[in-house]
Formats: structure tokens, sequence, C-alpha cells
């Protein structure tokens, strides 16, 4: 058994002057869930490609299960798949020929049996006869993680793998996903812009800016190295406090009598101390803890500053 | 691959009537043509049976090029090749589906377009006999070596050049000669048709249709030439193929 089901060792990407990926080693390990997290232009969907042998790196090295992708292609990608909510399927054809033809591909077993099984899983078997142009767009995710599902995937490849689904419908697909990694030992590489999906799902994250990898962690280290709370307190005297704030030169935002302060989580008891000093008094107090989004916009912040 | 091709004659109409339509739309329009030029001429019906043997043979061509090409489009218009290159297929499986699927279906055109000619013109292509074997595995390494050279071009800049699809072998159509002799061309195209394989097979096809001699030369050297050409025109078709993966598949869609 591989620790490392996927490796990738400096891989860079370069169109011409412009530098795509650079020089970017990480791995996925066995039965893990990897989130894939960067701005727009980042360089996932471009690492991506590569990680599936659809673009061919100027440098460096994929292998999967120790296996040299460039070399065992074929051998690879049998346990391999991969969703996008970007691609399509043939627009006329049935759902059951769609994935009859890709399970013919991956040369699954019984493949009617497969089809019925994963259909029902994402709750799409009454489509079964429906043409791909009539699903929603719900239903076309689900139909395409049903198709990387079909071949019994050691490892998966999602991006962006619930937009565009009900709440509901994408809950369960997150139960489906964990399910199969608890179960079957799916490794899970996949890029999300919903943190909560990706907080919620995956063991470690990496973070890929401008082509680099600029950080990588769990979804707890990672926000646990923002210290910055988010305090928000009513205040009955909303026109002293405002005057208070000012002169303490304190950040704050104001909405009717509700108060929203950021600060570091230790100079919390300090702030209060100070409120009351003052003698303002508050009724309610809520104090909002760094989540991933924050850690991940505060990311996006430093490239743009 | 040739499954998944063949579901589109399903669900289109197009891909279908391609097949039919417009083979027999030409029989009609060229055949009555073709009596007209007879009852003109006291050759009777030699005018009739060139043109129709020119169309009936050209289907072969046409189709196994055309093939190739609708084919790599459907995949790019539906969004879905990169479906398909995420799975174990391998380029030179996909190369043999064009093929197969090329050969079956100009099978199926060619034998209905003859039967339409039997049966309106009392033209018989079974008379070249067990040659009529040979001269459609010419004529389909034409279409197929034709039909890769576009495809590299396809693969590497997408649909903004799907045109080729359509028009792209029409450029051998003049130097092929499959309504009249090579000697009625000028001196240039015939040194340019001597390089299309397809011109040799026509014209060994109406030297026996009326000499009953089947030319083993000619349909010796148009063998040579298409397999030659098919050799290089598939290594190009690969060679563009990774041209356009350094730039990524995914840029198709």
């Amino acid at each position: 058994m591989f620790q490392n089901v996927l490796e990738v060792k400096n891989l860079t990407k370069k169109f011409k002057d412009f530098v795509a990926v650079d020089n970017i080693s990480f791995d996925l390990r066995h039965a893990e869930v990897l989130g894939l997290l960067g701005p727009n232009g980042a360089g996932k969907t471009t690492t991506i490609q590569m990680l599936l042998d659809l673009m061919t790196p100027t440098s460096g090295t994929i292998s999967y299960f120790g296996k040299d992708l460039r070399k065992h292609r074929a051998e690879i990608l049998k346990d391999v798949n991969f969703s996008s909510t970007y691609i399509s399927l043939p627009w006329f054809f049935t759902v059951n020929e769609i994935l009859d033809i890709f399970a013919r591909l991956y040369e699954v077993p019984d493949r009617q049996k497969r089809i019925a099984k994963l259909l029902e899983e994402f709750e799409i078997d009454h489509l079964r006869k429906r043409q791909y142009f009539m699903l929603s767009a719900g239903e076309r995710t689900r139909l395409l993680l049903t198709k990387a599902f079909l071949n019994y995937p050691k490892i998966i490849l999602l991006d962006e793998p619930t937009s565009s689904l009900d709440p509901d419908i994408a809950v369960r697909i997150r139960k489906f996903l964990i399910k199969e990694r608890n179960e079957y030992n799916v490794s899970v590489l996949l890029t999300s812009h919903n943190m909560a999906e990706v907080e919620e799902m995956c063991d470690r994250v990496m973070v890929i800016k401008a082509g680099k990898i600029v950080v990588s962690g769990t979804p707890t280290s990672l926000t646990q190295t923002i210290s910055e709370c988010s305090v928000e307190l009513n205040l009955d005297n909303a026109k002293k406090a405002s005057d208070f704030f000012n002169s303490k030169q304190i950040n704050f935002e104001i909405n009717k009598s509700r108060f929203k302060i950021k600060m570091d989580e230790k100079k919390i008891a300090e702030f209060l101390a100070l409120l009351s000093s003052e003698g303002l008094e508050y009724t309610e107090i809520s104090i909002f803890k760094p989540d991933l989004e924050d850690f991940f916009l505060s990311i996006v912040k430093q490239k743009n500053d | 691959m040739v499954i998944r091709y063949t579901y589109n004659l399903k669900h289109s109409l197009d891909r279908l009537s391609d097949m039919f339509y417009w083979p027999l739309l030409d029989l009609l329009i060229w055949g009555v043509t073709g009596l007209y030029l007879a009852k003109l001429s006291t050759h009777s019906s030699n005018y009739l049976f060139i043109i129709l043997n020119g169309l009936i043979f050209w289907i072969i061509v046409w189709r196994a090029q055309h093939e190739i090409n609708i084919n790599i489009l459907s995949e790019i218009w539906d969004k879905n090749i990169v479906n398909i290159f995420v799975t174990p297929l391998n380029i030179y499986e996909w190369i043999l589906s064009f093929m197969i699927f090329g050969f079956l279906k100009s099978l199926v055109s060619v034998v209905f377009s003859a039967l339409i000619a039997y049966l309106l013109y009392g033209f018989n292509i079974l008379v070249y006999g067990p040659a009529l074997i040979l001269f459609f595995i010419s004529l389909m390494l034409t279409g197929w070596a034709f039909g890769f050279i576009v495809a590299g071009f396809l693969i590497r800049f997408g649909e903004r050049i799907q045109t080729l699809a359509w028009g792209g072998i029409a450029i051998i159509i003049p130097f092929s000669a499959l309504y009249y002799p090579l000697s009625i061309l000028p001196h240039w195209a015939q040194l340019v048709a001597r390089f299309i394989p397809s011109s040799y097979v026509f014209e060994a096809l109406r030297e026996m249709l009326f000499t009953k001699q089947l030319a083993f030369d000619k349909l010796g050297i148009s063998f040579g030439i298409n397999i030659l050409y098919l050799i290089a025109d598939i290594w190009f078709f690969v060679f563009m193929f990774n041209k356009a993966k350094k730039i990524g598949i995914g840029r198709l869609i």
C-alpha cells in the first residue's frame, strides 16, 4: 500500500514567458481529502490538467502509486477519475448511453449494475432515459459525478464538485464523498470556492497563488494562523461609543446600535474592560473566530497588497 | 469509441442523413444529367456510367475523411474531449475508432448508392468483380490520410477552423479526375495529380469499366502513395495532438 498515492515533484508549466505553475511539489496521501485552493488564475486548473495528462508539463514529475504518469498513463488512469462543472457530456445522449460509453472505456465489470447503483446513490435513477440537454444544472453535475465514480476510482480529482447544486443535494454529495473515502479509501483532490465545504471535507488544504504553493496544512492549523477575531456587540449609547472608539483609533462598523470590531483574540478581554471603565454597557455580544474563508481572503489580500 | 459514434447516428438526423440523403440527391441530379448527356452522344450510356462511377466511388473518400473530422468536432462541440482523455483511451485507439467507424459508414453509404444506381440507371458496380474490394480499400486509405491532416489542424486549433472538415478534401477533387481522364487536365495539374492517390484509382476504374482490364500498375501506385501518406498523416495528427497538449486539451472546451 502506498502512503502517497500521488506525488508531484518540481512541477512547472510555462507559456512562453508566463509561468503558470512554478516548481510545485506536493503529495496526496492514501484515503486523504486534499483541498486545492487559490484565487482565479492562480494555477489550479493548469495543475489539474497536468495531473490528468491533458497538458504536458514544462518540467517536473507526476507519479501515481509510485509509477510515472507519462510512462504508465493508461494503467494509472484506470484507477483515476475526474469531474468538473466546466466540462459537459454528449448533448443529445441519454444518461444511460453516456454512462454505458464511459463504463466501456474504463472496462467496468458488470457495468449496468454499477450504473444502476451509482444512479441511485446520486438520486438520478429516474433520469436514465432522459437526454443530457434536458437535465437541469444540478442533475448534470450529479451525472458528471456518477461518471467520475464509475470505475471504482482510487483517486478522484474534483473541480468545484458541488457548485450549481441545491444546498440539500450538495450536503448529500459531500456525505457520499466522505463515505467513499471512509469505506473504499478513495483519495480526493478537490478545488472549491465554498470554504465551508473545504473546511468540512478536507483533511489538508494547499493554497496556490501565482503558480506557487504558498501554504499547506489542515484547515484548523491554517485558520489558527489568523488571530484576528470579529467582535459584534450591541451598545446602548451608540453616539458615546462611536466617539470613544474614534478617540482610541479603534476601527469599527456600525449598524444602528450594533458594532462590529476586528481585533486580536488576545485583546478581547482588555477591550471589554475598557468599555466597562468608560461606562459603555453592552446587551449582546458575539465573538466570531476566523474560519478558512478569512484565511483565504487574507492570502488573496496579501497578493493584492 | 465506435459505439459512442454509433450513438451519434441515433440522435442526430444530420449524421444519419449524410449517409443516405446527399448520395441519393447526387445520384438523382447527376444521374439524370448523365442520361441527358447520353442522349446527346452516340456512345450512349458511357457518360452516365462515368458520372455514376465518380459519384459512388468518391463517397468512399469523402466518408472516410469526413467521419474522422466530424467525430473530432463532435467531441469539441459536446465539450466532451476532456472526459475522453481522462480515460485510459490512448490516441492510437482513438485513431482506430475513427477508421473503423468511417469504414462502416462508407460501406453502408456505398452499398445504398450502388443499389440506387442499379435500380434507377442499371449501373452495376459489381462489374468490377473482386477488384472492387481493392478500389474500395485504396480510396478508403486516401480518405483516412487526408482526414488525419485536417484532424491534426482541428485538434490543434479547435472549432475556429472547422470549415476544413467539410471543405478540406475538396481540394483534391479536381486532381482526382473523378469524371474525366487525367489527360484532359493542363500539364501542371497532371503533375499535381501524380501525387494524389485517388487519381490513379479513378483512372483504373474507368479503364476497367471500358476495357475490362484491371490496371494493376495504377492500383499499385495508389496503394504505395496511400500507405506513405497515411503513415505520415497519422504521425502528423499525433504530433499536432502532442502540440495541443502543450497548451492543454482543456482549452478545446
